[in-house]
């Protein structure tokens, strides 16, 4: 049994798209974005995002956990940057030093001293614009992606048919073997396995890890004869594919593919002339 | 020329316009340009020619080969590598540390993904391999919401292609001691290269909880850990004489596991300025080791289990 991604029709702008149109679209947004480190032209791109995001008619509900997840880990990660440094330096060689907070102990005559410096304020709050504004993009896709669409979209952007297929049964697949893993662990824990609790040195260890994935993928594969047999049965791979449904560019779609080639060769322009490199306001320098 | 031959070019030629554009274009003009692509200018052309005969080399590979069946795709292959990929996708985001937390001893943390790749490349060709590798990972990547690196999907797709290569031997166990000569060789070869820089930093070793991002010297385990896999391997290798698969197994997954991450690792020095000692000694050896014990352990159980299936089916 196949277990859907949480699509569904929504009616929404995103979904008045073709799929073809939209990871077009996403594909040059994406290019975009890592093309700068510069706040000011990364705002706007998160305000893309968001623009996409809330015009998709998605309830907080269904998108609560990824969101949670990913905004999360963003929001931790680019935190560290800021109170580490780390990351910043391939960006920008000198430091301005804002406030310095001291520990009023010391460790092994080691005191743990807080810098906050100016560019790594703005290179933490960069990074974050960055990442979230694609990590936002990306996970509107499964969401507003029809599943019977995959597989004619891949086709549509050039792929030959027996990858494009394999890409539609990769993203069908995902799902399913998600749930089969839950269902697998369950039942090794009904049988005293332990995951959490995993003991013994690095080679025991490794090896108590084989109840889990060899029935999940062994399950998988023993499953997959019914998909080759229905796929033999209806002769697939002996001539050009032909799809149950049709996408067919619109005028809406072709202005979304020149928008996004146009944002792309825009960001390219503007990176290639020198501009959209991390930026700190000059007026808070001293 | 026929359909095929001419596809295979065109798919290389397209590869070598993404090398030139990337070394050319956005590290030639500046350092710290678009995508942070930084190029050492003074090794450029010689850079760029290693890439031409890389290439050159793949096609010199297919050419004379084209005719095997390792580079048919039917329905079955088809169906193997979504199955492939949508394994080593689902279980590089449960074991990647923020989903289901597994211990890391010694800064080698338990990710036992990479198996998938290794197994159904053995199993089910190269191509199968390479599709189950890099599109697993970038998918993985995805889900996480990692973001995407090319480079380490077209590394771990290598993972998988090498090890079906297997599929253009007629004799498996000649090629294999061929194949462990070349794996022991590069896998000496690194940890030479970490003991004379034991104070690199393992690039590829975060801890949150510490406040370690990539900065933390690499450990002496992680450091001749490919040692360590290599010894399991050679132990599998002979205590399974009697079991080709198993030995052959494991043996070509070790050269897909030395030449995929090390692929992926060395690009970072074009890709994020790297030096090679940070490329091999940072990054290679804490990624490819760890990935070795787990090849050792992991792909012979899935391989008993899939003969298993094999002769309960009869396919």
């Amino acid at each position: 049994m196949l277990v859907a991604w949480r699509y569904r029709f929504r009616n929404s702008f995103v979904q008045s798209f073709d799929p073809r149109a939209w990871v077009i679209f996403y594909l040059c947004f994406l290019l975009s974005t890592l093309a700068f480190w510069d706040v000011r032209f990364l705002t706007p791109m998160l305000a893309i995002a968001l623009f996409w995001l809330l015009s998709a008619r998605l309830a907080w509900d269904e998108v609560r956990r990824p969101f949670l997840f990913i905004g999360g880990f963003v929001f931790v990660f680019a935190l560290l940057t800021f109170l580490t440094g780390r990351g910043g330096s391939e960006v920008y060689t000198q430091e301005h030093l804002l406030r310095s907070f001291a520990a009023s102990f010391t460790l092994l005559g080691w005191r743990p001293t807080l810098d906050i410096t100016i560019e790594r304020a703005f290179f933490a709050l960069s990074q974050f614009v960055r990442v979230f504004s694609i990590a936002v993009m990306t996970i509107l896709i499964p969401y507003s992606l029809n599943p019977a669409h995959y597989g004619i979209t891949f086709r549509g952007l050039g792929l030959p048919d027996k990858i494009a297929y394999a890409m539609d049964l990769t993203m069908r697949f995902i799902p399913t073997f998600g749930r089969d893993f839950q269902l697998t662990m369950d039942a090794q824990r009904a049988r005293g396995y332990e995951l959490e609790k995993i003991s013994g040195g690095l080679i025991e260890q490794v090896r108590k890890l084989g109840p889990l994935i060899v029935p999940v993928t062994i399950h998988a594969i023993i499953g997959s004869e019914d998909i080759i047999d229905a796929m033999d049965l209806r002769a697939f791979g002996m001539g050009p594919r032909t799809w149950l449904e049709e996408l067919h560019y619109r005028r809406r779609d072709l202005i979304l593919i020149a928008v996004g080639v146009l944002l792309l060769a825009a960001s390219f322009s503007i990176s290639f002339a020198g501009l959209g490199k991390f930026w700190v306001p000059p007026q808070l320098l001293p | 020329m026929d359909k095929k031959l001419v596809s295979v070019l065109g798919a290389l030629v397209v590869v070598l316009a993404i090398f030139a554009i990337v070394m050319f274009g956005f590290g030639a003009r500046d350092p710290l340009g678009p995508f942070n692509f930084s190029v050492d200018q003074a090794t450029l052309v010689l850079r760029f020619g290693f890439v031409t005969l890389g290439l050159v080399i793949a096609f010199g590979v297919y050419l004379a080969t084209k005719e095997n069946k390792a580079w048919e795709i039917g329905t079955r292959e088809v169906v193997y590598m979504a199955i492939g990929a949508a394994l080593y996708a689902i279980f590089s985001y449960l074991f990647n540390g923020t989903v289901i937390a597994l211990p890391s001893i010694s800064q080698v943390a338990l990710r036992p993904a990479i198996a998938i790749p290794m197994f159904f490349g053995y199993a089910f060709g190269p191509v199968v391999g390479f599709f189950s590798g890099a599109v697993g990972n970038m998918f993985g990547d995805a889900l996480t919401g990692f973001g995407l690196s090319p480079q380490w999907s077209i590394g771990n797709g290598l993972v998988g292609f090498i090890a079906g290569l297997v599929f253009l031997f007629k004799d498996k166990k000649q090629s294999m001691n061929t194949v462990l000569y070349i794996s022991a060789g590069l896998a000496v070869v690194a940890v030479v290269l970490y003991f004379v820089n034991s104070s690199q930093a393992n690039l590829n070793y975060f801890n949150p909880e510490n406040n370690t991002f990539g900065e933390t010297q690499l450990s002496t385990f992680a450091g001749i850990s490919i040692l360590v896999g290599l010894a399991l391997v050679l132990g599998v290798r002979f205590a399974f004489s009697k079991s080709e698969d198993i030995a052959a197994a494991v043996t070509w997954s070790m050269l897909g596991n030395i030449l995929g991450i090390g692929f992926a690792a060395i690009s970072d020095i074009w890709i994020n300025g790297y030096s090679l000692t940070a490329a091999i000694v940072g990054e290679f050896l804490p990624a490819a080791g760890p990935n070795l014990i787990f090849a050792a352990i992991l792909v012979p159980l899935l391989v008993v289990a899939y003969s298993a299936v094999q002769r309960q089916s009869g396919r």
